[in-house]
């Protein structure tokens, strides 16, 4: 199956690592290989028992892809013993090669139990690439019945795991036994360096085969306590394309009709999410369900019609998480631990994943630890609600990823605390400005012509309140007076009512001048009300007359003058006539 | 004080000890009232405006204004609540995507924008076929805003347009029935309009659509107008001119304007009430109005050409010659030939202006007799049950108002009547031109209440009136040479409300007020129960509530919107009733061959004719359209009765006014003249093509047990044709419940054959071509 060059291309990169490959003298001594085709992954483990046969001692081994595979890995990890240090090796990447550190040196002659995990995707082709509503899907894997390993293998056994028991095909290297959804194959023995057969199985898988062609996703900082997580997805159904009519009837009556196709799926977000929304360009997408678990927040999410093959589609999630959680600091030093990539739907597949981190407006000598090698792309600036000169986006890229990518990246940034007061004092700022405008324009006269009736009317208005302010204190001072008439009746005490008197005499002279004058200015501005002022006057006149009599009258009664009886009927009366020139005055007033 | 006196000296009588301490109480509290009473004169002085003219009273009435700004926005929320933030119906679609082009591809770019997705194959110049305040209003705020960095969606822009432009219209509303009537009536007319539902029928959140910010313009105009009719200031009649200027770029209603205002002038020409003030505004208006109106692309030249417009020029020459006239007056001393000769020439302009209108509105009854224009809903005649359902209590006492404004009739108590009659007119033609009757009412409406708690709205009437009377004395002193006079009015007021007074007594008073508050009470409930009710459904989203009240939403128009927009050829070209052409653009974001701006008849028409014929000849229709999709609306399994069936004899009018040969609306009817879907239906009916790819497959569905199979819901019956098979088409998708079907145009199948008669003959394949070009060619002219 494979052509010439690549395998010359796969001899000659041998060929660079040859030297440090036959130094090594490493043995796979017994090599179990699971290859599991229950999903849309392939997902191929090896548990491998390497011996060091050579004269030294080794401190890594290689392992090797097939080159038709090689494109298509996304994920490739191993662990040594029971030691659960799990060695990502995609740093020592050497074309399909890769080199495992081991975390002690194995000595010669010595033994050691390595896991090696490989997960690859669309490696399992539709077959018939086309298929209608009723019919199932079946699909075709080619892989390799050996351990592709730059070692010679003593002993091995293959076990291939289908999604379904119905098989079309599969090779028979060594006459394998076929249990239910169980392929075995082997054990081989003696096998050299490098070998290659093809393994081809032809059979039947319905489960979702779903691929995000490109998913971006954004993580927005706010050092409000906040944290915007918003995914944009677009996802395709990459299994066998429906051909001919799409029929609700079959699709709502029967059970296993579009088998393959993907209703929903459920996507699985941090327990503390929040405030989940889950939408497209057009809206809303009504059909999706939320539940909250004790770790974990469950969107069941349902795209708007379900996904038959080569059917896409393209929708947003997004979703706030307290800060707290993942945000460490201290001092001016803050640090970032966030999934790089989350879950989508299980056994996902992201052809291309883009990821942008907004830190805050003033976040410098930013740093980021990835957990694996990613692209990273020139910084960009955005601005959002009160933001001055941009916050620092972070943007990486990676493509092809699978859940194991699921891990933690740590972003360091410094950030001065005291930027935390911009925001509120730009709006404070703002309203200040606002107000302050919004004054000036009220107090300050911006006419092009002057309107003399109007500054006419604006003087009268102030005169006026001075006459009222004026002429209410008067009124106050006959009030006074009263008590002090009141007090002389207990008292007796002639010397105190003389000096009260006197003052209230004082006091109304300089009132009333001042009313009169007020008044004559009101005259000069031409207003009909100085009139009204005059006729005030002319009626308070009267009460201060009404006022001195009763003050006589008490004179009189403490004096022993005039009977009880006869000054309460003069206070009556006077008081009564008082009371009639207050209330005319209040209505002048009020005219005023 | 009059009782406090004597109290105070019989305890001084009595006992004079203690007696002192009591009546220096008395005293104090005495003098604490009077002070009190002193307090509230003040307050008085300073409500009435001359004390302080930015008072109590600007503070009162801003804070009136804010609420009733804040009610009308809140209650357009319902929708958005109950659903999303999502632009409704069909046409706020189309605003909604060309405001969208405008924000991402600038002004120009949108002005010259040629929309190859719509009218397939013929196109849309859409820069020139839209009025395009709207996009623009929207593009604006969103440009600010994002200039500010406040980063909102322009959808979020577009979806909150029109309950923020209800605050405006409310505030203009209060500003144009100040300079009516008065302050108070002034506030009551704003809150009115904020929540009446004849104006929020048309402004909910999420109705993106022209109404929306054209009412606010047309009550600014008015307003302005009026202000400048009252000034006769060149200032504010450009400022009218302006807001003209906005109202002409924002709705096709500005005709509404360009008639009224001219019909003014001439009315108060006809009154004797010509003045120096309405020659400035007038001249002014019509000349600075008419260029601006002619800067917007889709109004071009129709100002100077249209018989629309024809009024305003005519009432333009008519008062440049009255003035001229009124000048020589002046001069000459020939009185009586003056007079004749004013007659004369008003007499003839009266009646070339009244053959205008009458030209005008004849020419739009003949449109109406146009089938597409007749069979959209909101072109219908009102009823009397959709007036009180949008106006409620205001249809009953807006006559009051104009009877009140006809009684004290002045320069611009003429333009309300005016404007009142010619509303109540136009919106009696189209239910849909009840829009332009809700402010006018409004207006109205407060006057008429108004006026009312002036009569009976407790003692403070007496206080209150006279700085009123002040402040009116004062705005007509402003104007000089006013023929009226209001102050007069007011007095009668007082006198004749004294006189009720005197009559009637505090309970009947009290009566009359507890009545007009809950009258007052029930509209306010009416109109958010309306609100509620009738006008917040988006109506792309469905909701149905169960018996327990959860609520169920039926998404299937953006299922199926969508669906095409991520699961067919960018290019592909989707069939379908014009209703749905926008919302096809705008969700699905494909080509489609009609659309809601429904200005090719005869295109139309053809599309109506491919619906109701049957599969064959659809398909050559289809195939000469390039026609990939064709979608329908089905609602027989839910029940919805808004589909294509229901709407299908429209469509076979409309094929009939251009195909009658093919077309006949009589063979789609039973013998006994019914429409039915069932056996009994008529066969050109139950093999149609809308009925085909409607029903196809329904007829082995069983909705339930009580029920045969195909049993429609929306029309009740067993359908006639359950043994449906398409030859040409093939379904694409049906969204959930059934309610959008797309069906797939099949390609021509020949291809396989041609190879497998090249393999016997080679003359053979050669006659073979020959006759598929030319059978393809007479495909094309058809």
């Amino acid at each position: 199956m494979i052509g010439k060059s690549p395998l010359l291309a796969a001899f000659l990169l041998l060929l660079a690592v040859s030297s440090e490959v036959s130094a090594d003298g490493l043995v796979n001594e017994e090599v179990k290989r699971t290859v599991d085709l229950s999903t849309h992954l392939a997902k191929i483990t090896a548990e491998i028992v390497l011996s060091n046969q050579g004269h030294s001692a080794v401190q890594s081994f290689m392992l090797a892809v097939e080159a038709d595979l090689a494109p298509h890995l996304a994920y490739i990890g191993a662990s040594v013993s029971q030691t659960l240090v799990k060695e990502t090796a995609d740093h020592f990447c050497l074309g399909q090669f890769y080199k495992v550190q081991l975390p002690s040196t194995l000595a010669a002659g010595a033994q050691l139990k390595a896991k090696v995990e490989m997960t690859f995707s669309h490696v399992l082709k539709p077959f018939p690439t086309q298929i209608t509503q009723a019919e199932r899907q079946l699909v075709v894997f080619q892989g390799n019945h050996y351990l592709y390993s730059p070692y010679p293998t003593r002993s091995q056994t293959t076990r291939v795991r289908l999604a379904s028991k119905t098989v079309e095909s599969y090779t028979k290297l060594g006459n394998p036994s076929k249990n239910d959804e169980i392929v075995e194959y082997g054990p081989f023995r003696d096998v050299a360096p490098f070998s290659e057969d093809t393994m081809k199985i032809h059979y039947e898988n319905n489960t979702p085969f779903l691929t995000i062609s490109s998913i971006t996703r954004t993580i927005e900082v706010s050092h409000w306590g906040n944290i915007a997580v918003e995914e944009t997805i677009d996802l395709r159904h990459t299994g066998a394309v429906l051909k001919g009519p799409f029929s609700r009837y079959d699709y709502q009556r029967q059970s296993d009709s579009g088998i393959s196709s993907v209703k929903s799926f459920k996507t699985i977000l941090p327990a503390s999410a929040q405030d989940v929304y889950y939408r497209d360009e057009i809206g809303n997408i009504s059909t999706s369900h939320l539940q909250v678990l004790d770790d974990s927040v469950e969107v069941e999410v349902r795209p708007r019609f379900p996904l038959f093959g080569g059917w896409k589609t393209h929708y947003m999630i997004g979703y706030n998480l307290p800060s707290y959680e993942y945000l460490y600091t201290l001092g001016d030093q803050y640090a970032l631990k966030m999934r790089l990539v989350d879950h989508v739907y299980d056994d996902q597949v992201i052809d291309s994943l883009t990821v942008k981190i907004i830190l805050p407006e003033g976040a410098r000598n930013i740093h980021v630890d990835t957990p694996y090698r990613i692209d990273r792309m020139p910084n960009q600036l955005h601005y959002t609600y009160l933001d001055t000169f941009g916050r620092p986006v972070l943007v990486a890229t990676k493509n092809n990823l699978v859940e194991h990518h699921i891990q933690d990246v740590v972003v360091h940034y410094n950030f001065n605390k005291i930027l935390m007061l911009q925001e509120p004092l730009l709006v404070v700022g703002a309203f200040y400005i606002l107000f302050f405008t919004v004054i000036i324009y009220v107090r300050l006269d911006f006419a092009i012509t002057k309107d003399p009736a109007a500054e006419v009317r604006m003087k009268v208005a102030s005169i006026t309140e001075q006459v009222l302010t004026l002429v209410n204190k008067r009124l106050g001072l006959y009030r006074h007076m009263d008590e002090v008439v009141n007090r002389y009746k207990q008292s007796r005490d002639t010397g105190a009512l003389n000096s009260g008197r006197k003052t209230l005499e004082a006091d109304h002279r300089t009132l009333t001048n001042e009313i009169s004058s007020l008044q004559a200015r009101l005259k000069a501005e031409g207003s009909d009300l100085a009139d009204k002022v005059g006729e005030v006057q002319k009626l308070d006149g009267q009460v201060k007359e009404l006022v001195c009599r009763s003050c006589q009258e008490a004179e009189r009664l403490v004096a022993g003058k005039v009977k009880k009886e006869a000054y309460i009927e003069s206070e009556k009366t006077l008081t009564s006539k008082r009371q009639e020139l207050v209330s005319r005055i209040d209505s002048l007033l009020d005219a005023l | 004080m009059a009782e406090h006196h004597p109290v105070s000296d019989s305890k001084h009588k009595s006992s004079l000890n203690s007696g002192a301490s009591y009546s220096g109480n008395g005293r104090s509290s005495t003098a604490v009232a009077e002070r009190g009473s002193n307090a509230g004169a003040g307050g008085g002085g300073l409500s009435g405006g001359l004390s302080q003219p930015a008072g109590w009273q600007s503070l009162l009435s801003f804070t009136i204004l804010f609420l009733a700004w804040l009610a009308g926005f809140s209650s357009r929320l319902f929708a958005v609540i109950r659903f999303e933030s999502i632009i409704h119906e069909f046409d706020p679609w189309f605003n909604y995507r060309s405001t969208h082009h405008l924000t991402t591809n600038g002004f120009y770019e949108f002005l010259n924008w040629f929309d190859e997705r719509a009218w397939y194959p013929l196109g849309r110049i859409v820069g020139g076929t839209v009025y395009p305040g709207l996009m623009v209003t929207a593009g604006l705020i969103h440009y600010v805003l994002n200039l500010l960095h406040i980063t909102v969606h322009i959808r979020d822009v577009c979806v909150f347009l029109a309950p923020v432009f209800s605050g405006l219209t409310s505030i203009s509303t209060f500003l144009l029935t100040k300079e009516l009537w008065n302050q108070g009536a002034g506030l009551l007319a704003a809150c009115f309009i904020a929540i009446v539902p004849g104006y929020i029928s048309r402004s909910v959140a999420g109705s993106f659509d022209n109404e929306g910010i054209a009412i606010f313009a047309l009550q600014f105009t008015y307003y302005l107008w009026v202000k400048s009719v009252k000034t006769g200031s060149v200032f504010w009649t450009i400022g009218c001119c302006l807001s003209y200027f906005y109202m002409v770029s924002a709705w096709g209603g500005y005709v509404f304007i360009i008639n009224l205002i001219p019909l003014h002038v001439f009315v108060l020409l006809l009154m004797q009430r010509f003045s120096r003030r309405v020659y400035i505004a007038y001249s002014t208006f019509y000349i600075i109005g008419l260029v601006l109106s002619m800067q917007i692309p889709f109004v071009g030249f129709q100002p100077i050409r249209t018989s629309e417009h024809m009024a305003a020029a005519g009432v333009f020459v008519l008062l440049q010659v009255y003035a001229f006239l009124q000048y020589l007056k002046d001069r000459l001393t020939r009185q009586e030939f003056q007079t004749l000769f004013f007659l004369g020439v008003s007499v003839a302009a009266g009646v070339v202006f009244l053959s205008v209108i009458y030209l005008t509105y004849t020419g739009c009854y003949a449109k109406i007799h146009i089938p597409i224009i007749a069979s959209v809903s909101e072109h219908q005649p009102t009823t009397w049950v959709s007036f009180f359902f949008d106006l409620h209590i205001l249809v009953c006492t807006f006559p009051a108002g104009l009877w009140f404004c006809i009684k004290n009739i002045n320069d611009e108590r003429v333009f309300v009547a005016l404007y009142a009659i010619s509303a109540v007119y136009f919106a009696g033609v189209m239910v849909r031109l009840m829009l332009t009757l809700t402010p006018v009412v409004c207006m109205l409406s407060a006057v008429a209440f108004s006026s009312v708690f002036e009569h009976y709205l407790g003692d403070d009437m007496k206080r209150q009136s006279p700085p009123a009377e002040d402040s009116s004395d004062e705005d007509d002193r402003k104007n000089a040479g006013n023929l009226y006079d209001k102050a007069g009015k007011v007095r009668k007021h007082v006198s004749e409300q004294e006189k009720a007074e005197e009559g009637l007594g505090p309970n009947i008073k009290s009566i009359v007020t507890m009545l007009m508050l809950m009258l007052l009470m029930m509209f306010a409930v009416h109109c958010t129960w309306v609100t509620s009710n009738a006008y917040s459904s988006p109506s792309v989203v469905l909701a149905s509530y169960n018996h327990d009240g959860s609520r169920n939403i039926l998404d299937d128009f953006r299922e199926a919107y969508y669906w095409l927009r991520q699961n067919t050829d960018e290019h592909a070209r989707v069939m379908s009733w014009w209703d749905y052409g926008y919302q096809i653009a705008g969700m699905a974001n494909r080509t489609t061959l009609v659309d809601n701006n429904t200005w090719n008849n005869s295109h139309i028409a053809l599309v109506g004719k491919a619906m109701s014929s049957n599969e064959t000849a659809a398909y050559e229709i289809m195939r000469s359209l390039d026609v990939d999709y064709v979608l329908i609306i089905f609602g027989g399994v839910i029940g919805y009765s808004g589909d294509d069936i229901n709407k299908f004899l429209w469509m076979v009018r409309i094929a009939e006014g251009e195909h009658p040969r093919d077309i006949r609306e009589s063979d789609y009817f039973t013998p006994q003249g019914e429409f039915r879907v069932d056996k009994a239906g008529s066969p050109t009916l139950l093999n149609c093509l809308m009925y085909k790819m409607s029903y196809y497959r329904f007829g082995e569905m069983q909705l339930d047990f009580r029920t045969p199979p195909g049993f429609d819901r929306t029309r009740n019956a067993e359908i006639g044709n359950k043994d449906i098979k398409l030859k040409h088409l093939e379904e694409a998708f049906t969204s959930e419940h059934w309610l959008v079907r797309i069906y797939k145009v099949k390609k021509l199948e020949n291809r396989d054959r041609v190879e497998h008669k090249l393999r016997s003959t080679d003359a053979t394949k050669q006659k073979y071509t020959t006759k598929k070009v030319s059978w393809d060619f007479k495909h094309w002219t058809v």
